[in-house]
C-alpha cells in the first residue's frame, strides 16, 4: 500500500475507528477531528507502517464482522469491498426505500381536547394498591402523576397520612404547588433540608433524606402520629436508587418503611425492574405487582439537523427503530460522514 | 462549515417546521449563556401579541419571585421567546422559565443536562448536541436510560400528537452513543447500598446486634448478591460435575500429594525463595489477580496481564494495561479494588504476555467497560499460605515415585488442580458474597467503639446517642469536632463558615472574598483534625473561599444578595445551592440541643441570619 492509498482508506473510515488505531500511538488523539486525525496517523505511519496498516486491516475486518453480526454500532460502508468507491459513498441499502423529510413532519400539531380516561395500566396500578405494593415502570411523561395523585387521594379518604418523596428539591417545590391546588392548601404540607411547611398535613411531601430519618427516628422511639396512620408513601424518580451517592437512601426508607403502608414506586424505564419488584416482595409481607410497559404515549421521532441547517430524519423508518441503531438515514448518514470529514480539531467553540 | 449550528439558525429552522416549543441541551453553562447572548441582535422577534403575553405573564411570576425582576435575559425572554435554564441561575429564575413553558410561551430553552432529571418540563421538541455529558470532572458518554430521559422531555401528553428528538453534532460527537441509547434498552439498577456511621449508630439504637445481619439481608444490595451468589453456586454445581473422575485414588487427598511432591521436586534446588511476607488481606486478593481481571487502581481501571514476583519487590507484583494501551508494572498492593469482572485473556510467555488479539480486544473492553462495575468481596482468611517451605521439607520421602497411580495422577494433575482451584475460588465468593455487608458492618462498628460512640457490647455511648443525629456527609468529622469542643465559643458566621467549607463539594474554581483570620484557624483545626480521621472516612475539600462567602453574609445582615454576587465569581445559583446546602447542615447541628445547647443555639441564629433576601423567597 503507497501513502495515497494509505490515506484513501483512513479516510473512508469512521472516526471512532480512526480513533481505536490512533490509541497508544498518538498523544491525545481524541482532541482531533478526522482530517487531523489522519494527517496524525499518516505522520505516525513513517515510525511503524506496517504495524498501523495490519491494526489498520484488523480494525477494519472487526467492524465488518460487527456489521454483519448485526451489532449495535453503525452500519458505516465495509470499506475493505469498496477500496474504489468515494468516501461519501452510501451503503448498499441505500435503495430501499427510507421515509422522506415530508412525511416524517406529517400528523405533527395539537390534538383535540379529549375527556380524561386513566390508562389501562394506570388502573391496573390503582386497583393493585389496594392489595399490595406496585413498582412502576413506564416512559418519561406517562402520566405516573395521576396514579400518586389518585392513590393519594384515596388513602386521604380513608384517614390515612401519605408521604411522597422526590429526589430534588425543585421537584418537590413544583409538586408542593401542583398537590396543594388539587386538594386545597390546608391538606398539603412540604418537608425538606431547608423548608417545614404545615408539617402536620396528611399528605406530606419531602426529600428521600427526610422520610429516612424520620423513620430512624421512630425505629429509636420517639412517637410520631404521622407514622402511625401512615397509610401510603410514594417514591418517585426511585431510578435514583442506582444513584452513586444518595442510592442507599432509597434502600433504608424502603427497608424501614412500616408494614401497614402501602408502597408506590414509581419509576422511568430500567433494565431490571422485575428485580426490585422481587426485592419488594422478598422483604415485605404481599406480593409486589409490577405494571411496566415501554411504548411511549406520545409517539417520539428522531431527526438529524446538519450545522448548515438541512433537516433529514435520523432512521429509515418514521418511528424509533427500537432494538436496531444501524437503520440510519442515508441522508443522514452521509450528511453525518461529511460532517466528521470536514470539521477540524481544536479552537473552535464548543457547543 | 461551522462547527455546530448557529443558535439563531436553529430557531430559525426549527420555527419554520413548527417544531417549537424545544428544549435544547447544550454541554456546559457557558454553552448555554453564549447562546443567549447571539439572540442579541437577532431579528427572530415575535409578534407584539406574543411579546405583550410574555411580558404579563412575567409579570405575575415576579410578583411572587422579586428576585427575578432585574434578570438580565429578561429583554431576550420577552422579545425572541427564548431562554437560558441552568443550575448557575436561582431557583426563582428556572421556576418562572419552567412557568413559561409550561403556559406555552417560550419557543425554546437552551439548557443543561441537569435538567433532563426529573424536573416537570416538557416539549415539542429536544434537541441534542452531546453524546457525553461532565461527570465529577470527566466526561462519561450518556447511558441509555440517560439518553431516554433527555428525548422522553419530547412529546407533551396531550399537547402533541408527536413528540421529535433532533441530533445536530458539534464537534467529538459519537452518534453511535446516541443512536444505541434511542433504539436500547435502559441499563439495569444496581444496588449502590453503603454503610455509614450514621447508619450502625441509628440501627443499634433500635435494635439488638444479633438483629442486625437480618435487617441487612433486607437490602437490595444483599438481593443482588444474592443473585450473584446463585450464579456462582450453578458454576460450582458444574465444576463439581467435572471433578467427579478425579476423586480419591491411592491417596484421598491425591491432588495436594501430587502438587507437594512436584513442587518439592522442581524447587529443590532454589531454596533462596524470598520470604513471602505478604498481609493477609493482600495474600487473599493473589488468587483472584488472574490474567483478564479488572482492577482499580489509584488512578483509573486497568486489566490484569500477569502477576509474578521481582527480587527487590517484597510484595507480588502486577503487569496491567491500562486505558490508551499503556502496559504498566506496579505491586499488587496499589490495587484498590478487585472487580467483579475478567475479560478473556490468552496468556502469552513473553511481553504483553497475551496476544496481539487479546491486547487490543482488551484496550477496546477496558475503554467501554460501564462506568459501574460490582466490586467483588473477598473474604479474609488469615495464614492460609500456599506452600510453606517448611512442610515441604519435613515432608521428607514421597510414596509417589513408587505409587501404581503415579501415571494417571501426573496426567490428570494439571485439569484436576486447575478445577481445584476453581471450586475454592468459588466457594470463597460465594462465602464473601452472602456475608460481605454484614463485614462491613462490623468493620464500621469496630471504628465507632475505637472512638467511644459504642461500648464493647455495641451499645451507644453517651457521645453515640447524640451522634446517632448528624446524619451528613463527613459525619465522623463533625462528631469529632463537636467533641473537641472546636465550636464552643465560636459564633454563628464562623460555625456557618466551617460547615459551609464541609457541605461544598464542588471544585469549580473562582475568587472569592478575604477569608478571616478566626475562621482561618478554626479551618485549620478541622482540617487537622479531618486528616488524622482520613483512614476512617474520607476528608472533605474544605475549601476556605467557599467558607468566606458564608462567614460574611451570616456574619453582615446589610449586605445584601447582589453585594454577596459582586464578592465572587460564582455563579448566583451555586451560591444559592451552597447556602442550602449550609442550612441543611446547620439543621443536623441544632438537632443536638439537649446535649450541647450552647452549639444549637448558636446553629439556631446562624439558620435564621441566612435565610434572608433571596433565600426567604419560596417557591
Ligand atoms: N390517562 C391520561 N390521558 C391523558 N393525559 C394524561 C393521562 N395521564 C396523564 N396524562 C397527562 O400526561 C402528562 C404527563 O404526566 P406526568 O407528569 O404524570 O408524567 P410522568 O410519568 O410522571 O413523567 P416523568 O417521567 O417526566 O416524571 C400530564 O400532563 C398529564 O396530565
Ligand atoms: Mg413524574
Amino acid at each position: 500500500m503507497n501513502t495515497d492509498e494509505l490515506e484513501q482508506l483512513l479516510a473512508q473510515q469512521p472516526v471512532a475507528l480512526l480513533h481505536r488505531l490512533a490509541r497508544g500511538r498518538i498523544h491525545r488523539h481524541f482532541r482531533a477531528g478526522k482530517k487531523r486525525l489522519i494527517e496524525l496517523l499518516l505522520q505516525h505511519s513513517i515510525q511503524n507502517r506496517a504495524g498501523l496498516e495490519s491494526d489498520l486491516q484488523a480494525l477494519i475486518g472487526e467492524q465488518h464482522s460487527r456489521s454483519e453480526a448485526g451489532s449495535s454500532r453503525i452500519n458505516h460502508p465495509p470499506a475493505i469491498t469498496h477500496k474504489k468507491a468515494s468516501p461519501r459513498g452510501v451503503g448498499p441499502e441505500s435503495s430501499e426505500t427510507a421515509i422522506s423529510l415530508s412525511a416524517w413532519l406529517e400528523g405533527l400539531g395539537v390534538p383535540s381536547p379529549q375527556p380524561f380516561v386513566p390508562d389501562p395500566w394506570q388502573s391496573e396500578a390503582l386497583s393493585a394498591l389496594n392489595e399490595t405494593d406496585v413498582v412502576i415502570s413506564v416512559p418519561t411523561g406517562s402520566g405516573k402523576t395521576y396514579v400518586a395523585v389518585e392513590a393519594a387521594r384515596r388513602a386521604m379518604d380513608d384517614n390515612r397520612t401519605v408521604i411522597y418523596t422526590s429526589p430534588l428539591k425543585a421537584l418537590s417545590n413544583t409538586k408542593y404547588t401542583e398537590f396543594s391546588r388539587i386538594f386545597g392548601f390546608e391538606k398539603v404540607g412540604i418537608l425538606t433540608g431547608d423548608r417545614q411547611e404545615n408539617g402536620q398535613a396528611p399528605l406530606l411531601i419531602m426529600t428521600t433524606e427526610i422520610l429516612r430519618n424520620l423513620l430512624y427516628d421512630a425505629a429509636s422511639g420517639e412517637i410520631d402520629v404521622r407514622l402511625d396512620t401512615l397509610g401510603l408513601v410514594i417514591l418517585d424518580e426511585s431510578q435514583y436508587l442506582a444513584d452513586p451517592e444518595r442510592g442507599v437512601v432509597w434502600e433504608e426508607t424502603i427497608i424501614f418503611c412500616p408494614a401497614q403502608a402501602r408502597l408506590l414506586l414509581l419509576s422511568a424505564s430500567i433494565g431490571n425492574p422485575q428485580d426490585i419488584a422481587d426485592w419488594l416482595t422478598s422483604i415485605r409481607s404481599t406480593v409486589c405487582r409490577l405494571v411496566r410497559h415501554g411504548k411511549r404515549t406520545v409517539p417520539l421521532r428522531a431527526g438529524y439537523l446538519h450545522p448548515n441547517g438541512k433537516l433529514t430524519p435520523l432512521f429509515r423508518t418514521l418511528g424509533i427503530p427500537y432494538g436496531h441503531p444501524s437503520q440510519l438515514h442515508p441522508e443522514a448518514k452521509r450528511l453525518f460522514l461529511e460532517y466528521e470529514e470536514e470539521t477540524l480539531p481544536g479552537g473552535r467553540p464548543r457547543r | 462549515m461551522p462547527p455546530s449550528i448557529h443558535p439563531v439558525d436553529l430557531i430559525t429552522a426549527l420555527r419554520h417546521k413548527h417544531l417549537t416549543p424545544a428544549i435544547v441541551f447544550l454541554t456546559s453553562r457557558r454553552a448555554c449563556d453564549e447562546a443567549m447572548e447571539t439572540f442579541d441582535h437577532a431579528d427572530l422577534v415575535l409578534p407584539p401579541a406574543r411579546q405583550e403575553a410574555i411580558a404579563v405573564a412575567l409579570e405575575r411570576i415576579t410578583i411572587q419571585h422579586p428576585s427575578i425582576a432585574e434578570h438580565p435575559l429578561i429583554p431576550i425572554v420577552r422579545r425572541i421567546g427564548v431562554a437560558a435554564h441552568h443550575a448557575g441561575h436561582l431557583p426563582s429564575w428556572k421556576i418562572a422559565i419552567e412557568e413559561l413553558m409550561r403556559q406555552g410561551h417560550l419557543d425554546a430553552v437552551f439548557a443543561t443536562t441537569t435538567l433532563a432529571a426529573g424536573v416537570d418540563f416538557p416539549a415539542r421538541t429536544v434537541v441534542i448536541t452531546q453524546s457525553s455529558i461532565r461527570k465529577s470532572r470527566d466526561f462519561t458518554d450518556l447511558t441509555i436510560g440517560e439518553v431516554q430521559q433527555i428525548a422522553g422531555r419530547a412529546g407533551r401528553r396531550g399537547k402533541d400528537h408527536v413528540g421529535f428528538a433532533i441530533v445536530t453534532p458539534s464537534p467529538y460527537i459519537d452518534l453511535a452513543v446516541l443512536t444505541k441509547g434511542l433504539t436500547g434498552q435502559p441499563e439495569a439498577i444496581n444496588s449502590q447500598f453503603t454503610i455509614s456511621y450514621p447508619m450502625v449508630l441509628n440501627l443499634l439504637k433500635a435494635h439488638p446486634h444479633e438483629h442486625i445481619q437480618g435487617i441487612l439481608a433486607k437490602s437490595f444490595a444483599q438481593f443482588q448478591l444474592n443473585q450473584r451468589a446463585e450464579l456462582l453456586e450453578q458454576k460450582l454445581d458444574a465444576v463439581h460435575v467435572q471433578m467427579e473422575p478425579f476423586g480419591p485414588r491411592v491417596c484421598t487427598d491425591w491432588i495436594t500429594q501430587w502438587h507437594t511432591f512436584d513442587h518439592a521436586r522442581r524447587h529443590r534446588h532454589t531454596r533462596h525463595q524470598t520470604h513471602r511476607s505478604e498481609p493477609p488481606e493482600i495474600s487473599a486478593r493473589l488468587p483472584f489477580l488472574t490474567p483478564g481481571r479488572v482492577v482499580g487502581l489509584g488512578r483509573g481501571r486497568g486489566i490484569v496481564l500477569r502477576q509474578y514476583r521481582s527480587k527487590g519487590q517484597k510484595n507480588s507484583m502486577l503487569t496491567v494495561l491500562r486505558p490508551d494501551s499503556a502496559v504498566t508494572e506496579c505491586p499488587v498492593t496499589s490495587v484498590r479494588e478487585v472487580y467483579d469482572r475478567t475479560c478473556d485473556c490468552a496468556e502469552t510467555p513473553t511481553y504483553p504476555w497475551c496476544s496481539t488479539d487479546t491486547f487490543d480486544r482488551l484496550s477496546h473492553q477496558l475503554e467501554d467497560l460501564p462506568s459501574h462495575v460490582p466490586v467483588l468481596p473477598i473474604l479474609i482468611s488469615p495464614g492460609i499460605e500456599p506452600l510453606p517451605d517448611a512442610i515441604v521439607q519435613s515432608l521428607g520421602d514421597f510414596p509417589c515415585p513408587t505409587c501404581p497411580s503415579r501415571p494417571t495422577c501426573q496426567k490428570d494433575f494439571i485439569t484436576a488442580s486447575r478445577l481445584r482451584q476453581e471450586q475454592q475460588r468459588h466457594t470463597k465468593s460465594i462465602q464473601a458474597l452472602r456475608t460481605s455487608l454484614w463485614h462491613r458492618f462490623q468493620e464500621r462498628v469496630e471504628v465507632l467503639q475505637k472512638f467511644g460512640y459504642l461500648t464493647p457490647t455495641t451499645q451507644l455511648t453517651m457521645d453515640g446517642e447524640w451522634a446517632r443525629l448528624i446524619r451528613i456527609d463527613h459525619s465522623l468529622l463533625i462528631t469529632e469536632l463537636i467533641r473537641a469542643d472546636a465550636f464552643t465559643g465560636a459564633d454563628p458566621s464562623l460555625l456557618a463558615g466551617v460547615l459551609a467549607s464541609l457541605a461544598h463539594d464542588d471544585d469549580r474554581p473562582g475568587a472569592f472574598p478575604r477569608i478571616s483570620t478566626g475562621l482561618s484557624s478554626l479551618l485549620g483545626q478541622v482540617r487537622k483534625l479531618a486528616e488524622s480521621l482520613s483512614p476512617y472516612e474520607d476528608p472533605p475539600l474544605l475549601r476556605a473561599d467557599v467558607a468566606a462567602l458564608v462567614e460574611r453574609w451570616v456574619a453582615d445582615p446589610t449586605l445584601t444578595w447582589i453585594g454577596l454576587c459582586r464578592l465572587t465569581t460564582m455563579a448566583e445559583g451555586d451560591i444559592y445551592r451552597l447556602l442550602a446546602r449550609t442550612l441543611e447542615f446547620l439543621s443536623q447541628v441544632q438537632a443536638v440541643k439537649s446535649t450541647h445547647p450552647g452549639l444549637a443555639e448558636s446553629a439556631s441564629q446562624a439558620l435564621t441570619l441566612i435565610r434572608r433576601g433571596v433565600l426567604e423567597e419560596l417557591p
